[in-house]
């Protein structure tokens, strides 16, 4: 296990650049998830962790040691690949047992290093098996044990769930955040799935346009999103964002609907007002909106509604009786609210 | 449904019915014209050989004789098969399949190696030595003959095994061909097993190799034949029968004065029988790579 330092990384292709100076401190132990829309660069990132990508500028430091231009064989870490890379002319065995068989271990503690990872990992049945003989989970589950029988300092997740069924993809998510707790290996997970990044991790590094927007635990980040781009891309269904300005206490929006705001923020200069859509719920004397959507999942109500012309959501955990079309009155739980200024930074 | 409607029905699906089942005959006629073509050569050799009187072979060739045989006899395979003497085409033989392993083994390391380096390699200037391999592909081989005559014979090499098989090792056509293959597996694959402490060499040894069956079969095939097929280089660089392939020896019965026809068809079906060999113990990795190649474009 170790830490990871990534200081002022930056990353060109040609004049082009990706990455712009990222920095964090990942300490040892610890299952930090990179997430982001596509081309964001996490995994641009996590690649240049791994050695697969030159650095163009900055530092990486893995147990302290600077490892910018150490090969990837020499920098003690595993990856799991989206497409898991599994062998296909290898047993199971063969492939957890490759990377120890070029270390030169012998054959007994190869065979008992496999045995170990595959009793972890439920694979022992598997083990002379070749990976087209084998289910998409399962093949997931073999690029794991590929990883883990190496016993590396760092583990390197490159959206490994991406290729998966939605229902197989929750029993494996549960399945990595149970190996993590067990091994306490230091792991960077990369995922464009902010479900994922939420429910495994530590801390989040939300990323857009190869910059950091914001790096906290998850349900910080959740809280206290720090612009609105975190405020949108973390949660689902995600925030309401009214844009307008603070007049006579009130928060207006463009359209005209008068928003309650709290009596400590009334001179902030927010431009944005920001709402979950569980914190949003419907009273008598709530702003008026008009009902367009009714979702019911079982466990909760999800209504769409028209406030003005803006689209607003609401997460009702009571069973309501309403109609498209149908006109009622919406109220925000203010001391969950969230203000940001013009250029979408937090106020609040 | 009506009688009139069934009637007219039957009289539109009677037509297209008919034209199916005649486009068949017309496509069934087509394939035992195109195989009796192909095979009736071969069929003809093969029983020109088990007959042993050169005269009568040649009398038989213009009619259906010649696909028949009343006395079947090996003396000619007997004659043709010693390995020294007159005859020594059993020494040619062999003389032959030790080029055909040398150069296809050898033709198999060099080139897949050179493939895999242009398409994984972190070689400088990748795309512009891909570009020459292509380019001196379209160089036919009789073109640089003459200059590689002088070479070898300058070297001393002729007269010799070595000057049959090393310059056909590395040919830029089975270069590309292992350049396509492997260009064409994950990325993936690579990191992973750079990711496991193997260097570029292992990769191509232990991961690349072990997966192209398809491209290994198709390259030995090709390579085999033109190698087994080799004439006016061996003529050119071989002047004792020492290393001399048996292409060159069948040659030799066709003198000026006389043909004799019984040997040189049995020495053909000789000839034939190891590169049939080759084949099919390869075919069906030929065969699905080149359907590989065609569904993947």
């Amino acid at each position: 296990m170790a830490s990871v330092t990534i200081e002022q990384v930056r990353k060109q292709y040609g004049a082009v650049p990706v990455i712009h100076g990222v920095s964090m401190d990942i300490e040892d132990g610890e299952f930090v998830t990179l997430v982001g829309p596509s081309g964001c660069g996490k995994s641009t990132l996590l690649r240049m962790l791994a050695g697969l990508e030159d650095i163009s500028a900055g530092e990486i430091r893995i147990g302290g040691r600077l490892v910018n231009d150490v090969a990837p064989k020499e920098r003690d870490i595993a990856m799991v690949f989206q497409s898991y890379a599994l062998y296909p002319h290898m047993t199971v065995a063969e492939n957890m047992g490759f990377a120890l068989k070029l270390k030169g271990e012998g054959k007994v503690a190869i065979e008992k290093r496999v045995r170990e990872a595959a009793d972890i990992l439920a694979l022992g049945p598997l083990l002379d098996r070749l990976p087209k003989q084998l289910s998409g989970g399962q093949r997931q589950r073999v690029a794991m044990g590929r990883a883990i029988v190496r016993h590396p300092q760092v583990f390197l997740f490159d959206e490994p769930l991406s290729n998966l069924d939605a229902k197989l993809r929750v029993t494996m998510r549960a399945e990595i955040k149970d190996l993590h707790q067990r091994l306490k290996t230091t792991t960077v997970y990369v995922t464009h799935d902010q479900i994922e990044a939420m429910t495994m991790a530590d801390r989040i590094v939300v990323m857009r346009g190869g910059k950091v927007e914001q790096i906290g635990k998850p349900l910080e980040l959740y809280d206290r999103p720090a612009n609105t781009f975190v405020a949108t891309f973390i949660g689902s269904p995600a925030m309401n964002l009214f844009d307008g300005a603070i007049a006579d206490g009130q928060f207006v929006t463009n359209d005209g609907v008068w928003l309650p705001m709290p009596a400590d923020y009334r001179g902030a200069m927010a431009e944005v007002y920001g709402i979950r859509p569980e914190h949003l719920t419907i009273a008598e004397n709530g702003a008026p909106a008009t009902v367009v959507v009714v979702e019911p999942t079982g466990s909760e109500t999800h209504v769409l509604v028209k406030l003005g012309s803006a689209d607003a959501n609401l997460v009702l955990r009571d069973r309501v009786d309403l109609q498209p079309g149908q006109p009622v009155h919406v109220a925000p739980n203010l001391p969950k609210l969230h203000l940001f200024s013009a250029q979408g930074t937090r106020v609040n | 449904m009506s009688d009139l409607a069934i009637s007219t029905l039957q009289t539109q699906v009677k037509p297209e019915r008919s034209a199916v089942g005649s486009l068949r005959i017309v496509q069934t006629a087509s394939i035992l014209v195109i195989a009796l073509v192909i095979v009736s050569p071969l069929f003809m050799l093969f029983v020109a050989s088990l007959k042993d009187d050169r005269f009568q072979i040649l009398a038989d060739m213009g009619s259906f004789r010649a696909f028949w045989v009343s006395n079947p006899t090996l003396s000619n395979f007997a004659e043709v098969g010693n390995l020294s003497g007159e005859l020594a085409f059993g020494r040619y033989l062999l003389n032959s399949l030790i080029i055909l392993a040398s150069t296809v083994g050898a033709g198999l390391i060099v080139n897949s190696m050179a493939g895999f380096v242009l398409a994984w390699g972190s070689l400088r200037g990748r795309a512009l030595i891909l570009s020459l391999v292509i380019a001196l592909y379209v160089i036919p081989q009789e073109s640089i003959i003459m200059p590689l005559v002088i070479m070898v014979s300058r070297a001393g090499m002729t007269d010799t095994f070595a000057v049959q098989i090393v310059p056909w090792i590395a040919s830029p056509l089975y270069i590309f061909l292992f350049y396509q293959f492997f260009a064409q597996l994950p990325k993936e694959l690579f990191e992973a097993a750079q990711m496991d402490g193997a260097s570029v060499f292992r990769i191509y040894r232990s991961i690349f190799l072990p997966l192209s069956l398809p491209a290994l079969a198709t390259v030995s095939i090709l390579m085999g034949i033109e190698t087994w097929n080799q004439y006016l280089w061996p003529i050119l660089v071989t002047q004792t029968d020492y290393a001399r392939p048996i292409a060159v020896a069948i040659a030799t019965f066709f003198g000026q004065d006389s043909i004799y026809w019984d040997r040189a068809m049995a020495a053909s079906v000789l000839m034939m029988i190891p590169i049939l060999a080759l084949y099919l113990a390869f075919q069906r990795w030929f065969v699905s790579s080149f359907v590989g190649s065609a569904v993947k474009g």
